[in-house]
C-alpha cells in the first residue's frame, strides 16, 4: 500500500520542479506519472485542411508527428519513404477541443449512485483529488473523443472547499497514465449568501481553514527548523499550502455577479494572485474589471437561460463575445455538471452558437483549444497544431464548431483511436444492417 | 409583482441602469407591455432562400406572399398587391416555423399530477400561461407551435394541448382547436417510480406491472363505453340506471374509439413492443412514442404499426433506461420508414431546436432538407396539424422563420418569427425596445432622484451609495423576487436563476430527475 506521504511528496517535487523550471519539469512529471504509450513510427497526415488555430487554416497541408508530438507543419513538407502516410482527401484537421471544466470519467449513469462521483459532502475537502477516481474505461470518454473532445479539465466539486483538479487525456489505460498535469488548481466554491452577510458561516468556515493551515504551515516549518516537535499530520491542511504558497492557482466559482464580485475581492484580501474564475454568463457584467485585472475566466454554460427574467433573451450567447471586447482571457466550457457531462461533446457547438451572436469565428475556435490549454498551464502541449505539441488531433468533413460535420478520425498522442468504441458508432451499423435485414424479408 | 417595488429601491435599480455597464441586464420585454402584433394584410418576403420542407424542396431567390396570415404564393418575383409589407430577405434563409412536440415550457403550477397511475382526466388546456417569457425565448429562435405535454409520473397521465406561440393572447386564443385530441402515457423508470423513494409505494413496480395497468384500464374503459352504448334510452331509461359518468375513464375510452392519440414517453425497445402489442389488441394505433431513445432498435416494428418517433437527438446515460440512447437513432428510425421528430422538452434547448436537426445531419448523414422536417413537417404530422403548419405551401399558415444564414448551422441566427402572418419576433425591434427601455428607466430615475432631493433625501438609507451599485440591484432583483413563490423542485441549474416565476421554469421533475 503507497503511504500517503509519498503520494504527497510526489506532488510536492512535481509542483515545486515545475516552478524552478517549467519545460524540463514538463518531461520528468510525465515520467512520474507514467508517460503516455510513444509510437516510434513517423506518422504523417497529409492532403487535409489545416487549422493551426494559431493561424490561419493551410489547404492540402500536412501534419508529420514522430514519437506522439507534432515535428512539422506546412504545405511543403518531405517526409522519410518509411513514415506511414495517412491521406486525408481535403478533411479539416483541428487539435483536439480541450474541455475547461467538466466531470467526465466521474460519473456513468447520473441516476445509478453506484456510477456517480462526482460530488463528495462536508465542506472542506481540499485533499481529495478528482483524477484518482476517474474511470478509464467509463463509456461516456469514447462518445466525448468522438465528438473531439480529446482531453479535459477534470473537477471535483461538493462543498465549499472542493478539492483539486486535473487535465487529462481522454483515453488511456489508466487514470495515471490519463493525466497531463496535476494538480491544477484549488477549487473553492464561493457561498452566494456571503454578499448580504458580513458574518456568513460558510465563508469564516472556508476563513478559518485557510487560517488554520498557514498555522499548520508555520508549524511544520518551525519543526523542519529544529525549532518546535512536528505537529500532527494533517492532509486537508497540507492540501492547501501550493494554495497558499501560490504555487497552486485557486478556481474561483461562483454564479451571480454580485456574487463573482465579492469572491474576488476576497480572494483579492487572502493574497491569492493566481486565480481563474469560474462563472456562468453572468460574468460579463465583469468583463472590465476581470481585463484590467488579468483574471483569466471559465465560462461555463453559453447554452443557459438568461439569469434573471427580465433580461434580454440572448444575454448567455453574448456572455463570450463581451468577455472578448473587453479582453477579457477566456475558454468556454459547458455547465460541467448534469447532463453536460455526458454530452461533452457538444462543447463546439456552445463556441459556434457564441460566434453566432458577436464572438470572432477564430476567436470562437481558439476558447474551446488554445485559450482553456494556456488557462488550465498546457498551453505547451495542447489547444493547437504546432511544432513540439501533443499531436491530439482530429479530421472532420468541416468546420469543427457546426454540428453538421462529422468527426471521421482521432488521434491521441500520435496514436489513432477506434472510433468504434463509441457506443453510438458501434450500436449504428449492427442496428441499420439489423433492419435492413427485416425490412428485406 | 412590479408593484411590489417601493419608490426607493426603483431608484437603486434605475440609479444602477444610468451610466453604468449594467442597463442591458433589464430589458423587460414581456408579454403585457409588448402590444400583440397585427396581422398584415399582405407580406411579401423577396429573395430567400426557401426551405419548403415539402417535396417542392429548397427554392434559390424566391419570394413568399403572405396575405390574410396565410401563404398565399411562393416563387420568382412575385406580384404583390398595393400596400403589401415588402422584406427584403436577401441572403436570408426562410423556414417553415419549428414545431417541438415534446415541451412543458409554457405549463402553470405542476407539470405532473403525481398522484395516480391514471390521471386522463387531468387537461393542459386549463393550465396554459400565455405570458410565459419562454415563450418569447422560443420564438427568438423561431419555434412557432409546441405541443404542451402532461409529466410521466403516471403510466396514463393529462390531456395535452398544442398551442402556437401568439405571445401574450388569451390561453384559449394560443390553442390549436382543430389539433386532435392527445394524451400523455409513460412507460419505464418514471411510471414505476424507480429513481426516488417512496413512503408509500404505488403499484406497479416493474414494467410489466406498467402494461397491465393500461391494459386493466384499456379494458374498463371499452367496457364503459358498451355500457354507455347500450344503455336503453326513450321509455326503457327510466327502469335502468344509467352508467355513472367518468371523466377519467371517458378519456381512455376516446383513445380506443380513435378519437385521442397516444402520445406515450418511452425509451426502452421492450416497453414500446408491449405497448404497441396492446393497442393493436384493442385495434388501435400509438401516435408517437416520445423520447423513443431505442426506437432505433426496433424500427421497422414500429414503421409497421405506423407509430411516429419524437426523439432528443443526443440525451444519454442520465438513467439506466438511456444507456443505449444514441444520437444515430433519428436516422436509423427515419431510414426505416418511421415519421420522425425531434423535440426538446427543455425551455433552453428548444431555443435552439435549428442545431438538434442539424445533428441528424452529423450522425448518420441525414439529407440537410429531412433534418429540419424533422423539427417542422414531421412533428406538424405526428401532431396532426400538418394541413395547417409545418410547412410552406400555398393555403397553410404563414407560420415562419427568417435566418440570417442557412437554418442548421450555428453560424445563424433567427431574425423574425412570423405565427400566422403576425410578426412575433423581430430582432431589430427587440433591440430597438432594450434602448428604449433603457431610456425609459434612465428618465424615471431622473425624475425619482430629482424628487427624492426635493423632499430632504430621506430615504438615503435604501439609496446605494455612489460606488456601490450592487447592492441596489440586489433590493431591486429581492424585491421583484419576494412574496412570489418559488418553485419547489429548483434543481442545481435553476438554482441562481432570479425573478423567474415558477412556472417558467417547470419541467417534468420525472423525466429530468436527475438533472443537476
Amino acid at each position: 500500500m503507497i503511504s500517503a506521504s509519498s503520494i504527497l511528496s510526489k506532488r510536492m517535487l512535481n509542483s515545486s520542479l515545475l516552478k524552478i523550471l517549467a519545460p524540463a519539469a514538463l518531461a520528468l512529471s510525465l515520467m512520474i506519472v507514467g508517460a503516455p504509450a510513444a509510437k516510434a513510427d513517423v506518422l504523417v497526415l497529409t492532403g487535409a485542411t489545416v487549422h493551426p488555430v494559431t493561424s490561419d487554416p493551410l489547404k492540402n497541408a500536412t501534419v508529420v508527428i514522430d514519437d506522439g508530438r507534432i515535428t512539422a507543419v506546412g504545405t511543403d513538407l518531405e517526409w522519410a519513404d518509411d513514415a506511414e502516410v495517412v491521406e486525408l482527401d481535403g478533411l479539416h484537421l483541428y487539435p483536439g477541443f480541450v474541455h475547461p471544466a467538466t466531470q467526465l470519467g466521474l460519473t456513468e449513469i447520473s441516476s445509478v449512485a453506484g456510477t456517480v462521483d462526482t460530488s463528495e459532502m462536508g465542506s472542506i475537502n481540499a485533499a481529495l483529488r478528482a483524477e484518482v477516481a476517474i474511470n478509464h474505461d467509463s463509456y461516456l470518454l469514447p462518445t466525448s473523443i468522438a465528438g473531439g473532445v480529446l482531453s479535459a479539465h477534470v473537477m471535483p466539486n461538493g462543498g465549499l472547499i472542493q478539492g483539486t483538479s486535473a487535465v487529462v487525456n481522454l483515453d488511456g489505460w489508466s487514470w495515471e497514465e490519463m493525466v497531463i498535469r496535476s494538480p491544477v488548481g484549488m477549487h473553492i466554491e464561493f457561498p452566494a449568501a456571503a454578499v448580504d452577510d458580513e458574518n456568513n458561516d460558510d465563508l469564516k468556515t472556508i476563513e478559518n481553514i485557510l487560517a488554520l493551515a498557514r498555522h499548520h504551515q508555520q508549524a511544520m516549518q518551525a519543526a523542519a527548523d529544529g525549532d518546535a516537535p512536528a505537529p500532527a499530520r494533517n492532509h486537508q491542511l497540507e492540501a492547501l499550502a501550493p494554495l497558499l504558497n501560490g504555487e497552486q492557482a485557486l478556481y474561483l466559482r461562483a454564479n451571480r455577479y454580485d456574487v463573482m464580485e465579492k469572491a474576488l475581492d476576497w480572494a483579492a484580501d487572502q493574497g491569492f494572485e493566481k486565480v481563474v474564475l469560474m462563472a456562468n454568463p453572468d460574468v460579463q457584467y465583469l468583463a472590465d474589471r476581470l481585463a484590467n485585472d488579468g483574471i483569466p475566466v471559465i465560462l461555463r454554460n453559453v447554452y443557459a437561460m438568461p439569469t434573471r427574467r427580465w433580461e434580454a433573451y440572448d444575454m448567455a450567447f453574448v456572455a463570450p463575445a463581451r468577455l472578448a471586447e473587453a479582453g477579457v482571457r477566456f475558454a468556454i466550457a459547458d455547465s460541467g455538471s448534469g447532463m453536460d457531462i455526458a454530452n461533452a461533446r457538444n462543447l463546439p457547438f456552445h463556441a459556434g452558437s457564441a460566434a453566432a451572436h458577436g464572438l470572432d469565428k477564430a476567436d470562437a475556435l481558439k476558447s474551446v483549444t488554445l485559450w482553456p490549454a494556456e488557462i488550465l498551464g498546457v498551453g505547451e502541449q495542447l489547444g493547437s497544431i504546432e511544432v513540439g505539441k501533443r499531436a491530439s488531433l482530429f479530421a472532420a468533413t468541416g468546420d469543427a464548431l457546426e454540428p453538421m460535420s462529422r468527426i471521421e478520425r482521432v488521434w491521441i498522442d500520435g496514436k489513432e483511436y477506434d472510433l468504434s468504441r463509441d457506443h453510438g458508432r458501434s450500436l449504428y451499423p449492427r442496428y441499420r444492417d439489423r433492419n435492413a435485414e427485416v425490412q428485406a424479408r | 409583482m412590479i408593484k411590489q417595488i417601493t419608490a426607493a429601491s426603483l431608484a437603486a435599480a434605475l440609479a444602477l441602469a444610468s451610466g453604468t455597464s449594467h442597463a442591458q441586464w433589464t430589458p423587460d420585454i414581456e408579454a403585457w407591455n409588448s402590444p400583440q402584433p397585427e396581422q398584415a394584410d399582405a407580406v411579401v418576403f423577396r429573395n430567400a432562400t426557401v426551405w419548403t420542407a415539402d417535396d417542392t424542396g429548397i427554392l434559390e431567390n424566391a419570394d413568399v406572399l403572405v396575405r390574410d396570415g396565410a401563404i398565399d404564393a411562393i416563387g420568382d418575383s412575385l406580384r404583390a398587391p398595393r400596400g403589401a409589407l415588402e422584406i427584403d430577405a436577401s441572403g436570408m434563409h426562410i423556414t417553415p416555423g419549428i414545431i417541438d412536440a415534446h415541451s412543458h415550457a409554457a405549463i402553470l403550477g405542476g407539470v405532473n399530477e403525481s398522484s395516480r397511475i391514471s390521471t386522463a382526466d387531468v387537461r393542459i388546456r386549463d393550465v396554459i400561461d400565455p405570458d410565459s417569457i419562454n415563450i418569447y425565448r422560443q420564438l427568438a429562435g423561431g419555434v412557432t407551435t409546441i405541443n404542451l405535454l402532461h409529466g410521466s409520473a403516471n403510466a396514463i397521465g393529462g390531456q395535452m394541448s398544442v398551442i402556437k406561440l401568439r405571445w401574450g393572447d388569451e390561453p384559449d386564443a394560443l390553442v390549436i382547436d382543430s389539433a386532435p385530441p392527445g394524451i400523455k402515457f409513460a412507460l419505464g423508470e418514471n411510471p414505476k417510480q424507480s429513481n426516488w423513494s417512496n413512503d408509500d409505494p404505488r403499484y406497479p413496480r416493474t414494467r410489466q406491472g406498467v402494461a397491465q395497468v393500461i391494459r386493466e384500464k384499456f379494458q374498463r374503459a371499452a367496457d364503459y363505453q358498451e355500457a354507455i352504448d347500450s344503455a336503453p334510452s326513450g321509455r326503457a331509461a327510466r327502469e335502468n340506471v344509467p352508467p355513472r359518468p367518468n371523466h377519467e375513464i371517458a378519456a381512455i375510452a376516446e383513445v380506443l374509439s380513435g378519437e385521442r392519440d397516444i402520445h406515450s414517453h418511452a425509451y426502452r425497445a421492450d416497453e414500446m413492443l408491449a405497448l404497441m402489442e396492446l393497442a393493436e389488441d384493442f385495434g388501435i394505433t400509438i401516435g408517437t412514442f416520445q423520447h423513443v431513445l431505442e426506437g432505433y432498435k426496433i424500427a421497422p416494428r414500429m414503421a409497421e404499426h405506423g407509430v411516429g418517433g419524437s426523439t432528443f437527438i443526443d440525451w444519454y446515460a442520465f438513467k439506466y433506461e438511456a444507456r443505449d440512447a444514441i444520437a444515430f437513432n433519428p436516422a436509423l428510425m427515419h431510414e426505416a420508414g418511421v415519421l420522425t421528430g425531434i423535440h426538446s422538452d427543455n425551455p433552453e434547448l428548444a431555443r435552439r431546436m435549428n442545431l438538434e436537426a442539424a445533428k441528424a445531419v452529423r450522425y448518420g448523414q441525414v439529407d440537410e432538407h429531412e433534418a429540419l422536417k424533422m423539427v417542422t413537417i414531421n412533428p406538424a404530422k405526428q401532431l396532426g396539424i400538418d394541413d395547417r403548419t409545418g410547412s410552406l405551401a400555398v393555403d397553410k399558415d404563414a407560420d415562419l422563420v427568417v435566418w440570417n444564414g442557412h437554418p442548421l448551422s450555428v453560424y445563424s441566427r433567427v431574425e423574425q418569427t412570423w405565427v400566422d402572418g403576425s410578426r412575433y419576433f423581430d430582432r431589430e425591434a427587440d433591440q430597438r425596445m432594450r434602448e428604449a427601455l433603457a431610456a425609459e428607466r434612465a428618465e424615471l430615475m431622473a425624475l425619482i432622484l430629482a424628487e427624492d432631493e426635493a423632499s430632504g433625501g430621506e430615504e438615503s438609507e435604501e439609496a446605494p451609495a455612489e460606488e456601490d451599485s450592487a447592492p441596489g440591484f440586489r433590493s431591486f432583483a429581492s424585491h421583484l423576487t419576494s412574496g412570489m413563490p418559488q418553485p419547489t423542485h429548483l434543481h442545481g441549474f435553476a438554482a441562481h436563476l432570479l425573478g423567474y416565476r415558477p412556472s417558467e421554469l417547470s419541467h417534468d421533475d420525472f423525466c429530468l430527475f436527475h438533472f443537476e
